[in-house]
């Protein structure tokens, strides 16, 4: 599938690696649907498209809310005609480990609540699950041709203070078997749904790290430096073109190890 | 240049070259829209897009007053029932008065 020409929309694409995947996008001759929870990304993120000559639209939406996935689909289709790309980057971390003891007594002091656990399930999966059920809607009804991107992560192996996060990324990560599987079943060919599981990439959240704490990350990448975003909206772009690439979630992680060697 | 208020809201549709643009006050909403389109279409689609991105009405189900979980920085208090912007399912807000 071309780029060129296709409708686009982003969850997530006011910062991050939201924010690449659009300019990657728009820089490939795609239209794009800028959607987010802060207005003030959005309103950049127009201006920048619009710099570079492209065509957007920005819609401040909630992915956790049914009105709002379906406002801003319908917004990207009344906008451009047409939905070809969805890329559902729109996620949240709240690390917490599931216990914590008191170094006294050894009992529990404190337990991973539903603020850490409720909001990252609701953002990372329910709303993955919206956004890409309304888009494949949308696809179907219109006749568009598309292609799925839910937004993995590496984590999907399990870290550890991220029992909420990885749980919900290793769910994503399976999203496109399921998806396509289904597509199968029910006669619908035109479209793909293709994962996307970045290692550590250098956002503004990631590079504003504890330095200590990124050289530890790094020493265990094989590539030996964190992952730019502009890199994980490459290989999108690579997933969209490659049309033999369907049902799976891909990895880009520069080589993220195990300590010992070990590939994660 | 169309000039509207919508929701409180003031927007400008404007032509670029062979395309719209629109903003709400500053803020470009959309950049590039609907080129080629005749001025009146474009016009008139702008207008519902707009209705589209930013729909009035919002259904607000609770809040649970008495539950922990706070949303991001954003802790729910109980609406201010007797307030005279608040609207209730059946009628409008006494400031508000729906004109027909």
């Amino acid at each position: 599938m071309e780029i060129k020409g296709s409708v686009a929309l982003v969850t997530g694409g006011g910062n991050g690696i939201g924010e690449a995947v659009v300019k990657y996008l728009v820089k490939n001759g795609a239209k794009v649907a800028i959607v987010d929870m802060n207005q003030k990304n959005i309103d950049r993120v127009v201006a920048d498209v619009k710099a570079m000559g492209g065509e957007a639209i920005g819609v401040m939406g909630n992915v956790t809310s049914e009105a709002d996935t379906a406002k801003f689909i319908k917004a990207a289709v009344d906008a451009f005609g047409a939905l070809n790309i969805v890329v559902a980057s729109a996620g949240i971390i709240k690390d917490s480990m599931l216990l914590t003891l008191d170094k006294e007594t050894g009992k529990v002091s404190r337990k991973m609540g539903l603020d850490k656990w409720q909001p990252v399930l609701d953002v990372n999966l329910t709303g993955t699950f919206l956004t890409l059920r309304d888009a494949a809607e949308a696809m179907v009804n219109g006749g568009f041709k598309g292609i799925l991107v839910p937004i993995s992560s590496v984590n999907k192996a399990g870290q550890v203070g991220q029992l909420n996060y990885s749980s919900t990324k290793v769910a994503d990560a399976l999203l496109p078997k399921i998806m396509v599987g289904e597509f199968l079943m029910r006669g619908i060919p035109n479209i793909r749904v293709v994962g996307i599981a970045p290692g550590y990439t250098a956002t503004p959240m990631v590079a504003g790290m504890n330095q200590d704490a990124l050289k530890a990350i790094c020493a265990d990448v094989h590539l030996g430096r964190l992952i730019e975003p502009e890199e994980i909206a490459r290989a999108i772009g690579h997933a969209i073109e490659n049309e033999a690439i369907n049902a799976t979630t891909l990895e880009v992680t520069g080589g993220l190890c195990y300590k010992g060697g070990i590939a994660k | 240049m169309k000039s509207f208020t919508y929701n409180d809201m003031d927007f400008t549709v404007e032509k670029v070259g062979n395309a719209w643009d629109i903003k709400n006050g500053n803020a470009l909403v959309a950049a590039g829209l609907f080129a080629g389109v005749a001025d009146a279409d474009a016009e008139a689609k702008a207008v519902a897009l707009v209705k589209t991105i930013f729909p009035v009405g919002v259904r607000v189900i609770g809040p649970d007053t008495v539950h922990p979980i706070t949303v991001g920085d954003i802790k729910y208090f109980p609406p201010a029932v007797n307030h005279a912007n608040f609207v209730y399912w059946n009628k409008d807000s006494s400031s508000q008065a729906k004109k027909l």
